[in-house]
């Protein structure tokens, strides 16, 4: 057999350095060229992770028995010798920059599950990579100019088999630096909230279409980075693409749920996805929480305290104490189930008398769950003006700190209605106390309960963050602007005064939460938002003129009318008998139970990417936990890749 | 220092000494020794009046006495051991506006000897109280004392819990029966619906089916509810006005659990009812009710809002979410963000109106109601609502609930499918199976809109919750609802399917023992959901009985009626000391603590 000349650029040598040139055969297979090539270049390195690239064809040299011939290789192949795993810029989901190396030559879907197993994330189906959206050339230039971000380093990790062994919960390789340990905190705790002026120069999508841009940029599962020209240092992100999150776990998913909580953070704040104004509150009083939580807590992990005990212990001092300071068996037998009451001037109006009186000073007693006030101390022994129960209660809070005005409104319910009190404080420290047990009281908590000088201290905190607010718009750590807990809709909407009282009031039903809880009981209400989870694509039905939008969720597919924005439209999965690619025409086609037939092409997305889509939501409904954490890989790629997995 | 302590641990043991005295001669004095149910009755409510309290023990003793014939199992309260002397009370009244803190006067009316704790074995009438101080200087090394404090910490552990048994409330409540009896019930607060639900089944001879509810009516309002199985009754019974006539009925509704049955009519939107396989059937439920988050029927549409304080009823596009109703608003989309909050659910229950077109002059009868728990009366924090057809009527009503209770409504389905199959297996006396107690899981209650799950605290402090509901109880003592099993309501398509009820004696007993779970809960035959067009006993409750006597007036300045006693076998419970019903007509306001240490001073004195 005749011997030819092969030509193989080694990246190794540099980028000027020409081609190696070899002496092969038809015969002679891959990993003999690749012997050759080594011999030649006369640098001793490991070699192991470098493979054949053939530039022309798009494709990977990876079977080494293979022949030249069988892969149809002729002289005129542009080869390349290079590693099959370089390094990424990945932006994770809390929008951080990671450089990551990253697997160039497997599908993505594979470099995804290396990824994620480095960064100790399960379920990495569940999450897929996407092309940064184009900037121009002008914008990029400025940005480097402007600053440089920081960029977090992994590269050096590289993971044999197995499950990586781990310490007090964190994998091994982010215990062994400081850089190490620093990464994985910013993996695993929450990022400081955003500056408004940040947000507001974010790109946020504006409409269906817009929305459905987004999806065009996902990369092919099926197929290798390389193949799809991603680079060598080239910004990829990490998202979370299928919104069918199994079995989460905050025992193993301290970076899974941190990543998925900034994910909905995000989405939320850029109005990738809509929601009420209430519900707005609750997002920026579950941020404002997890912000703070992740500011305090940061190592100490407190194991679950024993409530009950703990319950028991300030029991058991009060008791002691009491027993030290009385000597009347009366008040010592009260002690045992002795409670924290309030007593103090206060000034009440009651606007639904008709006259037209203002605030009245009264002295008031707090006591269990429920206000009494008398005319003065002196006659606090007697029968009280009245006395309100406050279980059940509305508190709002009616402050003007520039005006130095403190008031408590209350909504007390009575079986003919609501009574309408504003309570009016002197100072903030008063205000805190009793706006502290007012809300307690609503809830049928006692001044006794254990969240009641946290209460009183986030009281405080919000009236702080109030005070410094306006003017100085710094958004340090300590100081959380509330503008960058909402929307920038709503931060034109609203001055931050306004907001804040507002997102303290939603605070209050989520105060008691853990770390993990409130990022938790973020995503269940991002979950539980009606367009929780849909990906929108622009396609035209067969048959039909006009352009459409195609939602695709974790159970369904709707059809969307673009000019009104209704549901024209809904197919579920379980009806759905089979679905087909033409991939000549780039169509899809769908049938349902009862002959019910859909065809549609795709113009904002490449079909591939919907039919992977489809079949990535069928495969993640088949997971079940039997499965022992293995993912059926080939069944993924039967599934989404089309005409490339035959 | 250590004197001090010395004199108070001696005071209090030498109080406890005295209550305990107190409790048990009063025991002896009221309860006859063969009455052994009286014997598990603790009534520890404030009460304003003593007649109150011989109404009360007349309309207990009543049925319990027509009870003691055939079965012993009306009235027996569970599980409340005999209590820590007295119930140390803070009784505090939320009902009417005029309220005042009530003296607590109630007491345990049980004759039975001091808790004997296993810390101290002396069998003096308080034994916890000699250790009730613990040395507030730790600091001491001495082992010795050491281990003397850790006792003494043990018993002071013990010693708390008792205090918190002892404050168990109870109430005593009517429930009307299909057939228009009724039953006397004793609840205490730590029981839910589900709770009382079970009690019934058993007195009942029902077919245990998961459709059978109480049901709240509230006539002033003309609403009605079907209580909640998480509910707490007390809480529930709580709300009521000292004169409400509100009644509670225990019936069946297909309403309760709707959507867990046909979840497809409920999830597929409105216009495609249909049929669907149980497989679908449970994948949907499956996908709704068991993920993170559950999910909310997509609803919406126009409703007729009542305006406040005015007769008139205007259109409006409401839409449903997890985190409450909303409304567009004039000149709006109804894209989320333009959106205008209605009511959120964390304060406010849903109820059906009836009646309402000539009550209100609403556009139909189909309307539902959204009000705080406590609003008794008329107000303008009450919102009417009224849709076009009962058919949607049930999908807001459900919609509501599913929203407001997440997965807790779906738990308190599982279980209750747990307890009809149980019953109907038990009466087959199939093959007994391995207790699969999965099906009792009880996961982290998760709320659609993310609130945290609405756990029942107990109730800190009761109203003057006696309606007529307990008031009106019937006097004459041939009750055919106590004396023999209610008969099953009509269900003759439940009939058909569900096997005869189950033999009540033994179902009684088998409680403990884990019986056989339901095939699975699918298999069960799912009655017929055809909304539209219900049975004719589907919406309005069965007429009160022409039989039953007009209420009595509330008994409530009137002294005890001798007749009353002289009827009943076992005198009432709790009789106090003259002086103690004197003072508590004054109206004064005293502690019981100082009531206590009064009678003690007397004793002394003599």
């Amino acid at each position: 057999m005749a011997n030819w000349d092969l030509q193989v650029t080694v990246e190794d040598l540099g980028p000027e350095a020409p081609p190696v040139s070899i002496s092969v055969a038809g015969d002679l297979h891959i990993g003999g060229v690749i012997l050759r090539i080594v011999d030649k270049t006369q640098i001793q390195k490991n070699w192991s992770d470098y493979a054949l690239w053939w530039e022309q064809k798009k494709q990977w040299l990876l079977k080494t028995n293979w022949t030249l011939d069988k892969y149809g290789i002729l002289a005129d192949a542009k080869l390349f010798f290079t590693p099959q795993h370089k390094p990424i810029r990945l932006v994770l989901p809390n929008n951080c920059n990671l450089k990551i190396n990253a697997n160039f030559a497997g599908p993505v879907l594979r470099t995804v599950i290396d990824m994620c197993k480095i960064l100790n994330i399960r379920h990495p189906e569940e999450l897929s990579l996407l092309k940064p959206v184009e900037e121009k050339e002008k914008k990029r230039k400025k940005d480097k100019e402007e600053g440089v971000e920081e960029i977090y380093d992994l590269t050096g990790v590289v993971l044999s088999g197995g499950a990586p062994t781990l310490y007090n919960g964190v994998p091994a390789h982010f215990v062994d630096s400081p850089e190490k340990e620093a990464i994985y905190k910013m993996l695993s705790v929450s990022q400081p909230a955003p500056s408004p002026e940040t947000m507001s120069k974010m790109y946020r999508p504006g409409n269906l279409i817009d929305k459905a841009q987004i999806n065009s940029r996902w990369l092919d599962s099926s197929r290798s980075l390389m193949q799809q020209g991603i680079l060598e240092n080239d910004r990829l992100l990490m998202r979370f693409k299928y919104y069918s999150f199994f079995d989460l776990e905050p025992k193993y998913d301290v970076v899974r749920i941190t990543q998925m909580y900034e994910q909905a953070r995000w989405a939320i704040l850029l109005e990738e996805i809509d929601c009420t104004e209430e519900e707005m509150m609750l997002f920026a009083a579950l941020q404002y929480h997890i912000n703070k939580l992740s500011l305090t807590s940061d190592h100490n992990h407190r194991s679950g305290n024993d409530q009950a005990l703990e319950d028991l212990d300030s029991a058991l001092q009060s008791l002691e104490v009491k027993m030290d300071n009385s000597l009347s068996s009366t008040e010592m037998l009260e002690s045992i189930t002795s409670i924290p009451e309030l007593k103090d001037y206060l000034k009440i109006f009651r606007p639904k008398r008709l006259t037209l009186k203002g605030y009245k000073q009264c002295w008031f007693t707090f006591k269990d769950t429920s206000i009494s006030y008398f005319k003065s101390k002196e006659e606090s022994m007697g029968e009280p003006i009245q006395q309100m129960n406050l279980k059940g209660c509305e508190v709002a809070p009616d402050v003007n700190i520039a005006g130095q005005k403190f008031c408590i409104k209350l909504l007390i319910p009575a079986p003919d209605g609501m009574n309408e009190i504003y309570l009016r404080c002197d100072d903030e420290k008063q205000y805190s106390r009793w706006m502290a047990a007012c809300r307690l009281a609503s809830k049928g908590k006692t001044m006794a309960d254990s969240s009641y000088q946290s209460e009183v201290q986030n009281i405080l905190a919000f009236l702080t963050m109030q005070k410094k607010n306006p003017g100085t718009q710094v958004a340090s750590d300590e100081n959380i602007n509330t503008h960058s807990l909402v929307s920038p809709r709503y931060q034109k909407k609203y001055k931050a005064k306004q907001l804040t009282p507002r997102i303290l009031e939603a605070h209050q039903n989520v105060a008691q939460l853990t770390l993990m809880d409130a990022k938790i009981r973020f995503i269940q209400i991002w979950q539980s938002l009606p367009d929780f989870g849909l990906s929108y694509f622009v396609v035209r039905f067969k048959g039909c003129r006009k352009d459409e939008i195609l939602g695709i969720s974790n159970n369904r597919l709707i059809r969307i009318d673009l000019s009104i924005g209704d549901v024209v439209k809904t197919w579920r999965y379980n009806n759905m008998r089979q679905w087909n690619v033409n991939w000549d025409i780039r169509q899809v086609a769908i049938e349902f139970d009862g002959n019910v037939n859909i065809a549609f092409s795709c113009v904002t997305a490449d079909c591939k990417i919907v039919h992977e889509y489809i079949g990535g939501y069928i495969f993640m409904s088949t997971r079940n936990k039997d499965q022992n954490d293995v993912l059926n890989e080939e069944l993924f790629h039967k599934l989404t890749g089309g005409n490339e997995a035959l | 220092m250590g004197r001090k302590m010395d004199d108070i641990e001696a005071m209090f043991s030498d109080l406890l000494g005295e209550m305990d005295l107190l409790t048990q001669s009063l025991g002896v004095e009221t309860v006859p020794p063969e009455a052994p149910l009286q014997k598990e009755v603790n009534y520890s409510i404030g009460f304003k009046d003593l007649n109150e309290w011989a109404d009360l023990a007349a309309e207990i003793g009543e049925p319990q006495q027509s009870q003691k014939g055939h079965s012993n199992t009306l009235g027996v309260v569970p599980g409340q051991p005999s209590c820590f002397a007295p119930h140390h009370l803070r009784a505090t009244q939320v009902g009417p506006p005029a309220a005042t803190t009530l003296p607590p006067i109630a007491y345990s009316s049980s004759a039975s000897p001091a808790p004997s704790f296993p810390a101290a074995p002396s069998p003096s009438p308080a034994p916890i109280v000699t250790s009730t101080p613990v040395p507030s200087q730790p600091s001491k090394p001495l082992t010795k004392e050491e281990e003397e404090a850790q006792a003494k910490a043990d018993k002071i552990k013990l010693a708390l819990e008792k205090l918190k048994e002892a404050k168990v409330k109870k109430l005593v409540v009517k429930v009307i029966m299909t057939d228009n009896s009724s039953k006397t019930l004793m609840v205490d607060e730590t029981q839910t619906v589900r709770d009382i639900l079970d009690n019934l089944f058993e007195k009942t001879h029902c077919d245990c089916n998961v459709d059978w509810c109480l049901y709240e009516e509230n006539t002033y309002l003309q609403i009605e509810r079907i209580f909640e199985d998480h509910d707490n009754m007390v809480e529930c019974l709580s709300q009521w006005t000292r004169d409400s006539e509100n009644r509670i009925l225990f019936i069946e509704r297909k309403d309760k659990y709707a959507v867990f049955k046909n979840p497809q009519n409920f999830y597929f939107g409105r216009k495609e009812k249909k049929e669907m396989k149980e497989k679908d059937k449970e994948s949907l439920l499956e996908e709704n009710f068991c993920g993170t988050s559950i999910i909310v029927p997509d609803l919406e549409g126009a409703l007729y809002l009542k305006e406040d304080g005015k007769k008139s009823w205007k259109q409006r596009y409401f839409l449903l979410r997890a985190s409450g109703i909303y409304y567009v608003p004039k000149g709006k989309t109804k894209t989320s963000r333009d959106l205008a909050c209605f009511v959120q659910f964390d304060n406010v229950n849903v109820h059906y109106g009836t009646d309402y077109k000539n009550k209100y002059k609403a556009p139909t009868d189909y309307c539902f109601v959204l009000k705080h728990p406590q609003i008794q009366k008329e107000s303008n924090y009450i919102k009417y609502l009224c849709c076009d057809d009962r058919w949607s009527l049930q999908l807001w009503v459900m919609g509501i609930r599913i929203a407001k209770y997440g997965k807790i409504l779906y738990d308190n389905y599982r279980t209750a499918v747990q307890k009809a199959g149980l019953a109907s297996r038990w009466s087959n006396l199939a093959n007994v199976e391995a207790i699969a107690s999965s099906v009792k899981t009880k996961a982290v209650p998760t709320q659609a809109n993310g609130c945290p799950a609405q756990a029942t605290p107990p109730v800190t402090s009761v109203s003057s919750a006696f309606s007529d509901a307990w008031k009106r109880a019937d006097m004459s003592k041939a009750n055919p609802a106590e004396s023999k099993p209610a008969p099953a309501p009509p269900a003759p398509t439940m009939q058909e399917i569900l096997p005869p009820p189950p033999p009540d004696p033994i179902m009684t007993q088998q409680e403990c023992f884990l019986p056989p779970p339901p095939p699975d809960f699918y298999d069960l035959p799912p009655p017929p959901d055809d909304f539209s067009e219900p049975p004719p006993d589907f919406l309005p409750p069965p007429p009160p009985c022409p039989n039953a006597p007009p209420p009595p007036p509330p008994p409530l300045l009137t002294p005890a009626p001798a007749p009353v006693l002289k009827k009943v076998g076992p005198p009432p419970p709790k009789r106090t000391t003259p002086e103690r019903s004197g003072s508590l007509h004054g109206g004064e306001q005293q502690d019981f603590m100082s009531e206590l240490m009064k009678a003690m001073q007397k004793k002394s004195s003599k």
